[in-house]
């Protein structure tokens, strides 16, 4: 299980009566469509035989946006597709579709339904990765050999048109960049977020308040539904810990950074949970129930007896779906685990931001005398911690992404 | 006999028309004023008669909420009250589902005369299942979702008690008549029997909401009397029939004791009336073999029924035959055994068995 720890770091003065523990779960779930062509990926150049690498490598220089000068247009287009490539890890990408093709290949692939699934789900999702960054290149170069025609032929009014259509790719080429952050396979699934209160009495659990309210309306900025699953007040304030499902385009995209899992679920499979290995625990008022009792309280605790994982939800109406919603939690808090300690091995073996993910402190609060947040992993800091109390987390989340995904390979 | 729909079923609030239009300015205004009054409540109603505390209560203040507006969701907006980025701000008007008037009139009435949450609404989340109940039908409770878990077990292992004849008697909302016909398979029927004209309109009202006319039918009248036809052709019987010794209705919490139907409660000096004439009638009515579950008052009535169904009755009811019966009954009264035992076998009966919940309380 990760933790995060935020902690108020002051220099002059002891104000540490704003320290909390702050778990963040981030799970995901979800469903993917299969494509199943299978296409080379040649390189793409102009007929005069200009590529993207080429562009880059040419390094023409790249003006302001309002400069209308084609070459710099195309070369930040060029740029862009680069960190693209490199954020989606391109030549491990290219390698994995190889290899899943030539499994998709082979003749007894469907004796095994379950395994073919997987295959031909991965290959699909990367095939429509590929395709798109090719599309992009394609558009790129194209706009090129027509912009070069429309000189040598004196069209000038094509010559504008086309210095249109690379002006609008380049304002675009930013949003794809922030899109290739978020492309791993579970990206785009909703998932847990939880809070839990340190040590430190009230006010930790104060501060455990502020946190989980951080995350909330950091979801709802990003219009996403969230949906209180677990809640346990404080006895004077805040909250001894807490649970929201967030459900939305990326939720799970952006919650990872909050744990440091980069990895999370490339090629993951959920934890197989036994039924024998569970104790459900429907929580009741004291004495007499039955018919005695109305109560709208319908709380209900899975044990995990083997980890000792516990998962509770007493948010729906009905012990039932109460049970439901705490299966779903516990398996993704079993994921949650078991990718912990994937990474754990992993971290052995490289030295990577992950290092420092788990269970460690990601980010510090200060807010006296002066007023600062940092983000431990990748220095990134504002001076404005009500804002990010406030839910402006994006800066953190995709600084972070970015230090990541920029740091994984090598230029394409 | 009155006629059947000369009781009109009340919609619950969730299923109305969003038709009243309020500024989100004043919805606000009511949602501090309730929660206001639910801070004054604390615990005192804990104290005086274990009731809601006041974290239950926002909770239910809550559900309220997210059944009256028009779009569910938003109701999130005003629970987190707390957050300064309140998308409500820019939003106008909200439509409700009940007019500002009456979500006032219902939670003083929640808070002051401790009407239950469910009567409130008009609705029950119990399973997968929202079930409509009013005054005058005994709100399920989520003890009983275990008797359509003891039949989904029983079923799963017998085919033919999947196609069969059922019967739940005394069905009340009609809730456990439902949650049974969504697991029996296809040629499964079940009838629902009730003494309360209110409790058979509000049955027959689930039964339709959940398009289940063809698989139940509901009967009025008291416990086997509607089911001469069927005798000795049932598969099952279930019953959460009333069980509380009569002198304890007088304290009970006030949500039960001052709202719910006495007739769905009382069950005579010992409480076992009623579970007396069920388990004196069941054979009978029964198909050997037939599945047999009920809800007792706990541990102590559950001891005493499992021995007199296998001592007393023994001439309708004999020794062997209840090895082909499957006797379940389900414990509710916990202050015995916290962590009570799973499953104890009647000796020398492999066949027959007693289940007893497994509750931990909080």
């Amino acid at each position: 299980m990760s933790s995060l720890i935020f902690k108020s770091v002051s220099k002059y003065h002891n104000f540490a009566h704003l320290s909390g523990k702050d778990k963040v779960l981030a799970s995901g779930f979800g469903v993917w469509k299969s494509l199943f062509s299978t296409q080379a990926a040649a390189e793409l150049s102009t007929s005069d035989g200009i590529t993207v690498d080429g562009i880059v490598a040419s390094n023409w220089t790249i003006l302001d946006e309002s400069e209308s000068d084609w070459k710099s247009h195309a070369a930040a287009i060029a740029q862009s597709i680069q960190v693209i490539k490199r954020r989606l890890q391109w030549k491990k990408l290219l390698v994995r579709l190889d290899l899943l093709s030539v499994q998709l290949n082979k003749p007894d692939l469907w004796d095994d339904p379950v395994h073919a699934g997987n295959i031909s789900r991965e290959h699909g999702s990367l095939m429509a990765k590929m395709k798109k960054v090719k599309a992009l290149e394609q558009e790129l170069l194209e706009n090129i050999d027509m912009i070069k025609l429309a000189r040598e032929e004196d069209d000038t009014e094509l010559e504008s048109e086309m210095l249109k259509a690379l002006l609008q790719m380049r304002r675009n080429s930013n949003e794809k960049e922030q899109e290739a952050l978020l492309s791993g396979e579970h990206d785009s699934c909703p998932c847990y977020i939880e809070v839990q209160a340190g040590a430190g009495g009230t006010e930790s659990m104060d501060w455990a308040k502020m946190i989980m309210q951080m995350y909330k309306s950091w979801a709802q900025r990003h219009g996403y539904r969230v949906t209180v699953v677990d809640e346990m007040p404080g006895e004077i304030a805040g909250i001894k810990r807490a649970t929201i499902k967030v459900d939305g385009e990326y939720a799970f995209g952006y919650a990872k950074a909050e744990v440091g899992s980069a990895q999370a679920g490339d090629g993951f499979t959920h934890v197989q949970i036994n039924e024998s290995d569970l104790r459900i625990e429907r929580f009741r008022a004291g004495g007499a129930g039955g018919q005695h009792v109305n109560t709208t309280e319908s709380a209900v605790r899975i044990v995990h007896i083997p980890t000792g994982i516990t998962a509770t939800c007493q948010n729906e109406r009905s012990q039932h779906m109460n049970k439901d919603s705490a299966m779903a939690v516990l398996q993704s808090r079993l994921d949650q685990c078991e990718m912990a300690r994937q990474a754990q091995i992993n971290a052995q073996h490289t030295q990577s931001l992950t290092d420092i993910g788990w269970g460690n402190q990601i980010r510090s609060y200060v807010l006296h005398p002066y007023r600062m947040v940092k983000d431990l992993r990748t220095n990134y800091e504002v001076t404005n911690p009500d804002s990010v109390l406030e839910g402006e987390i994006d800066g953190f989340i995709l600084s972070y992404l970015s230090t990541l995904l920029d740091k994984g390979e090598d230029c394409p | 006999m009155p006629s059947l729909t000369a009781i009109k079923p009340k919609i619950p609030i969730f299923l109305r028309q969003p038709t009243y239009s309020v500024t989100s300015s004043d919805l606000q205004k009511w949602h501090g004023w309730a929660k206001n009054l639910v801070s004054s409540v604390g615990s005192s109603f804990v104290e005086s008669d274990n009731g809601p505390d006041s974290t239950l209560l926002c909770r239910e203040l809550n559900w309220l909420l997210e059944d009256s507006l028009e779009n569910r969701s938003s109701s999130s907006c005003f629970s987190f009250s707390a957050c300064k980025y309140d998308t409500v701000d820019e939003i106008e008007n909200v439509m409700l589902r009940i007019s500002l008037d009456d979500l006032y009139q219902l939670w003083k009435q929640r808070i002051e005369d401790r009407r239950p949450f469910q009567y409130i609404v008009g609705c029950e989340h119990w399973r997968d299942l929202v079930l409509s109940v009013q005054e005058g039908v005994l709100i399920p409770r989520p003890e009983t979702e275990l008797i359509v878990d003891l039949v989904s077990d029983a079923v799963s292992n017998n085919e033919e008690l999947g196609q069969g004849l059922w019967a739940d008697l005394g069905t009340g909302s009609g809730a456990v008549a439902i949650g049974i016909s969504k697991i029996l398979r296809i040629y499964g029927r079940v009838i629902a029997t009730d003494l309360s004209p209110d409790a058979v309109s509000v049955a027959m009202f689930n039964v339709q909401r959940y398009g289940l006319q063809h698989v139940i039918e509901v009967r009025r009248g008291s416990w086997f009397e509607p089911l001469k036809d069927v005798e000795g052709q049932l598969v099952g019987i279930v019953s959460n029939p009333p069980y509380i010794p009569s002198d304890n209705i007088s304290g009970l919490q006030a949500e039960v004791g001052r709202h719910e139907p006495r007739l769905a409660l009382d069950g005579g000096a010992s409480g076992m009336d009623y579970l007396l004439h069920l388990c004196n009638g069941a054979a009978a009515m029964l198909k050997p073999g037939g599945f047999f579950a009920f809800e007792t008052n706990g541990e102590k009535q559950c001891k005493f029924l499992v021995d007199y169904m296998q001592n007393q009755i023994a001439g309708s009811f004999s020794t062997k035959e209840v090895a082909r019966q499957v006797l379940s009954a389900v414990q509710l009264n916990i202050v015995i055994s916290m962590k009570s035992c799973t499953r104890t076998s009647i000796p020398g009966e492999e066949m027959s068995r007693i289940e007893l919940s497994s509750s931990v309380s909080n």
